[in-house]
């Protein structure tokens, strides 16, 4: 099988909760997010051509990893692939992880039954400006939706993670709107067991794709330590260069 | 100028000012009578009897008719002394102008000293400029420059032509190299600084715990003096447990902190710069020390070290907790280095431990780890060392002289160490040599001048020990056993750049073909061999290590591009062409070679293939050997880098590792975080220090060599920041 995969990072210390992580960069992306530091995976080109069993070699012939972790660009766009990949890598007794805008429910559910941990960016509140702003698309709203409502109720580990861009997300009302939008769909229960969290990641200016964003500053971990007060569900973590979550 | 009108009628020579600060009349009799006192030395270092008496009347004659012909208005003694140099060297006295010549440096360099630049400003990146510093740089000059005149000519050209690198020079004549202390001793008998308790005072054993502490900070201290190298506590945990029986938590802590800040703080070593220090952190008791009677407080106890599971253990996680902390201002402890051991039982039964030093190894990079796993590390029977740079010894578990160390009876305990490291420059070998062959000959040459140098600096040693001139090594308290056994002391043969040597026997890197990687292992296997025929020819303990290389992988680059240009062009690593555009200017240029048997360190293979590959070394290097781990991001997760650590131990034959992040210091507004910045991430400052491991410690990059600095940029991260 032909795939399009950019880059594979060998061994990751922090892509996977725990596990160091071969992490694999598949191309193609149906989003057009301004903070995006991939973007130069948006794109499907020739160059990125790969033959499935290069990728499974590289994954069988590193014994220091305990997982690995698909990421893009969107992987759902090519989850035939991510499906071969799953399997592979489940058969080799590793674990098994996605990174995903949620845009696709249909391949999600496909891939799912395959997932140890689903990370899934929700990048602002759920309404049409909001994320429009964002993203750089027409949001399909109801399939992120309907894409977190799945993977809360598998069996899989889900990470929310927000981007925090300041002036598009950092305020309140994003938190809180966020955070209804996870109650209705059952996060609350899946936190409970443990089996979900959300992650404020700290936006990098000088790797984003467009003008207007490079321009921002990065959130503060100050910033970060005060939008995470506004949550009142549980497991809500921060991703920050000044911060580790050991102390 | 114009000359004293008296001196020219008379045809006479100027007065002379002499060194010692009197102004008098020349006279040439003080040439003779020089002569045949100094050339004395001919005799004792080179066997060469000294001049005879009219051979130097002779000299001073001519060195006199010379001066009047030159019509100066005054003399120097430096000046009548290069006269006769040259004299000397004219008539074909190679021997004589050695050991009569003044060695010192140009005012010129004194005066750059002084501003820290010029000489040497960055040839150890421990290093701080202050006025320690700047008097230890010209004592420094001096010293090389003089035992390199002192040594036979052959060796002294092997180090200058780039063949061999003799480390340490300017203690060549002064101090053996490293030393790992057994805490036994001097909680048996006490602490006298200066090893004769005639200018310090004499304190009697520990017999409390913060007494035991600050003596184990003092004995690294006082032993720095005498040594070249790094200095340590193997066992560190075990020995120090006793004292800690009945304590809390919260004092053992205190405790752990107390030593960390001493060893950082007493910034008194080798011309002010902190001890170069290790301990070696053990989770629990190890099974030879389990049955060994508790020696402390002066005494030998009926208990057991066994007993003491538990203080070891709460040590063990007290010392990494105030390592995570770090300083008050957040800042890593960058010595002493902690060595973790591992061992089957700690990843069963201690593994809190185990994570704890992978949280310090995520936070900043500091562990280092001992692995006693793989069988030629001699898992639970070994005593070992890994001292500053990673080198190995161990003693053969099986010997009655073992069992004493082991039980201190009358005293006996272990005293490891390194005497003196000599490396070879490997990829001259290959360059001199026409086939494989000819290369196994030329390799032997350079080892035996290598061996003859060590047999060399072993004997000043034994020399210098015996006058008690290295005594806080040759302290014998209440007629005890001398605290270090100076016969013992490992001498090592390093090495650099296999992996350009395997470049110009194969046309392959380590990393790019298996045809590298088995021809590195013969050589390392005959290194080997060769080694062990030293061992039997003079029953003295030789060792082959990787060696650290901080600035002789940059100085055999650079001899190599003078005395092999067309091949050296081919395969030094870093910026040539910046460094072929400043080889007029400076010596501090950014190449170098790859250091011992590693893979070429910008290499874009995955780690577990370059694992793959340095793993091999290993067993020959017996543990004298360190693979890197170069972590490329801010907020490793501490928990996956600990199933790692599990897989090396467990499933290599890496003997040590660490983790080195790059960490970014802004002092401007405190910033501390992973990676290298230019600007601080935060405040967009210019005002930041930047930290990683140079070879085998942390320290700031500024302070680096410019070919440590290129490495630096050359490393290729295990993950590239995103």
């Amino acid at each position: 099988m032909i795939l399009y995969a950019a880059e594979v990072i060998p061994i990751s210390f922090s892509d996977y909760p725990k596990e160091p992580c071969c992490v694999i960069f598949l191309a193609g992306c149906n989003f057009n997010c301004g903070y995006c530091q991939n973007w130069k995976l948006k794109k499907i080109s020739k160059e990125y051509e790969t033959n499935i069993e290069k990728i499974k070699e590289m994954i069988s012939k590193n014994n220091l990893i305990t997982a690995c972790k698909i990421t893009g660009g969107e992987p759902l766009l090519q989850h035939e692939a991510v499906i071969e990949i799953g399997k592979f890598v489940k058969s080799l007794k590793l674990k098994f992880g996605i990174d995903t805008n949620a845009s696709l429910p249909n391949a999600l559910r496909k891939v799912i039954p395959l997932l140890d941990l689903i990370s899934i960016d929700i990048k602002a509140a759920l309404n049409r400006d909001a994320y429009l702003k964002i993203i750089g698309v027409d949001p399909p709203l109801s399939s992120i939706k309907e894409s977190l409502e799945i993977a809360l109720k598998s069996n899989a580990y889900v990470d929310i993670r927000i981007p925090v861009i300041p002036g598009y997300n950092d305020d309140s009302e994003t938190i809180r709107s966020i955070e209804k939008t996870l109650i209705e769909l059952g996060y609350e229960e899946k936190a409970e067991k443990n089996m979900a969290s959300i992650t404020l990641l700290e936006f990098v200016p000088e790797n984003a794709h467009f003008e207007e964003f490079k321009k921002l500053r990065n959130p503060s971990l100050e910033d970060l330590m005060k939008l995470k007060s506004y949550f009142k569900i549980k497991n809500v973590k921060i991703s920050h260069r000044l911060y580790s979550n050991y102390g | 100028m114009v000359k004293n009108t008296t001196e020219v009628l008379l045809n006479k020579a100027p007065p002379v000012r002499r060194s010692d600060g009197i102004i008098e009349e020349f006279d040439k009799e003080r040439i003779v009578r020089s002569l045949i006192k100094e050339t004395k030395l001919a005799e004792i270092l080179f066997g060469v009897p000294p001049i005879k008496e009219e051979e130097a009347r002779k000299i001073a004659n001519e060195v006199e008719e010379d001066i009047k012909k030159m019509n100066l208005k005054f003399l120097s003694g430096p000046l009548i002394r290069e006269l006769v140099s040259v004299k000397l060297l004219e008539k074909g006295y190679h021997i004589y102008r050695n050991v009569y010549t003044r060695v010192g440096m140009p005012l010129y360099d004194v005066y750059l000293i002084d501003l820290s630049e010029g000489y040497e400003a960055r040839e150890n990146a421990n290093l701080q400029p202050n006025p320690e510093t700047f008097h230890k740089k010209k004592a420094d000059f001096l010293s090389k420059e003089s035992y390199l005149l002192m040594m036979p000519l052959r060796i002294a050209d092997a180090h200058l032509k780039g063949d061999i690198h003799i480390h340490d020079l300017e203690y060549w004549g002064t101090r053996p190299f490293c030393q790992d202390h057994d805490l036994r001793y001097f909680f048996y008998y006490g602490l006298m600084p200066d090893g004769t308790g005639t200018h310090t005072s004499v304190a009697g054993p520990a017999k409390h715990p913060e007494v035991a502490i600050l003596h184990a900070a003092k004995v690294l201290g006082a032993a720095q003096t005498n040594f070249a190298g790094g200095q340590g506590f193997f066992n560190f945990t075990v020995f120090m447990a006793p004292y800690l029986r009945g304590l809390d938590d919260r004092k053992i802590h205190q405790l752990a902190q107390m030593f960390l800040y001493e060893m950082t703080q007493l910034y008194v070593a080798r011309g002010g710069q902190p001890v170069f220090s290790s301990i070696q952190i053990e989770a629990g008791v190890p099974k030879i020390w389990q049955d060994a009677p508790v020696v402390y407080k002066g005494k030998i106890w009926k208990d057991r070290y066994g007993d003491y599971e538990d203080e070891v253990h709460k040590f063990a996680l007290a010392l990494l907790d105030e390592y995570i902390k770090g300083d008050a201002v957040g800042k890593m402890f960058n010595f002493p280095k902690p060595e973790v051991v591992q061992r089957v039982r700690y990843w069963k039964e201690k593994e809190d431990v185990m994570l704890k030093a992978a949280q310090l190894s995520a936070k900043f990079g500091s562990t280092y780890y001992d692995n006693l796993i793989p069988s030629y590390r001699g898992g639970e029977d070994g005593v070992s060392c890994f001292q500053c740079c990673a080198y190995s010894f161990s003693e053969d578990g099986k010997s009655e002289e073992f069992k004493k160390k082991l039980y201190f009876e009358d005293g006996a305990h272990f005293s490891m160490g390194g005497m003196q490291v000599i490396t070879i420059n490997l990829p001259r070998i290959a360059y001199k040599s026409k086939d494989e062959d000819e290369m196994y000959e030329i390799l032997r040459e350079t080892m035996d001048i290598a061996k003859e140098a060590l047999l060399l600096k072993y004997n000043i040693m034994i020399r210098q020990y015996e006058k008690g001139l290295i005594p806080f090594a040759s302290q014998r308290p209440r007629g005890a056993p001398p605290a270090v056994n100076i016969r013992e002391l490992v001498l090592i043969i390093g090495f650099v750049g296999m992996n350009e040597m395997m470049q110009h026997m194969t046309g392959y890197e380590l990393h790019e073909h298996p045809e590298a990687q088995k021809l590195a292992l013969k050589v390392l296997i005959e290194m080997d061999r060769i080694k062990d025929e030293y061992i039997k020819e003079t029953g003295l303990k030789f060792a082959i290590a990787r060696t650290p290389a901080e600035s002789c992988a940059q100085r055999f680059a650079i001899t190599d591009l003078i005395h092999y240009p067309d091949y050296a062009k081919k395969y030094v690593k870093g910026d040539l062409e910046k460094a072929l555009s400043l080889w007029r200017e400076t010596t501090d240029l950014p190449i170098y070679y790859t250091n011992g048997s590693h893979v070429n360190v910008s290499a874009r293979i995955p780690l577990y293939e370059r694992m793959r590959i340095e793993e091999k070394f290993f067993p020959i290097l017996k543990g004298g050997n360190i693979f890197h781990i170069w972590l490329g991001e801010a907020n490793p997760d501490p928990e996956a880098i600990l199933k790692l650590n599990k897989k090396i131990a467990m499933e290599s034959w890496i003997g040590y590792w660490s983790h080195t992040k790059d960490i970014t210091l802004c002092t401007s507004c405190g910033f501390i975080g992973g990676g290298l910045y230019e600007n601080c991430p935060i405040c967009h400052s210019k005002e930041i220090k930047m930290y990683s491991r140079i070879t085998g410690y942390y320290q700031e990059v500024d302070s680096w060599n410019t070919a440590k600095k290129q490495e630096l940029k050359d490393r290729y991260r295990i993950k590239l920041s995103e």
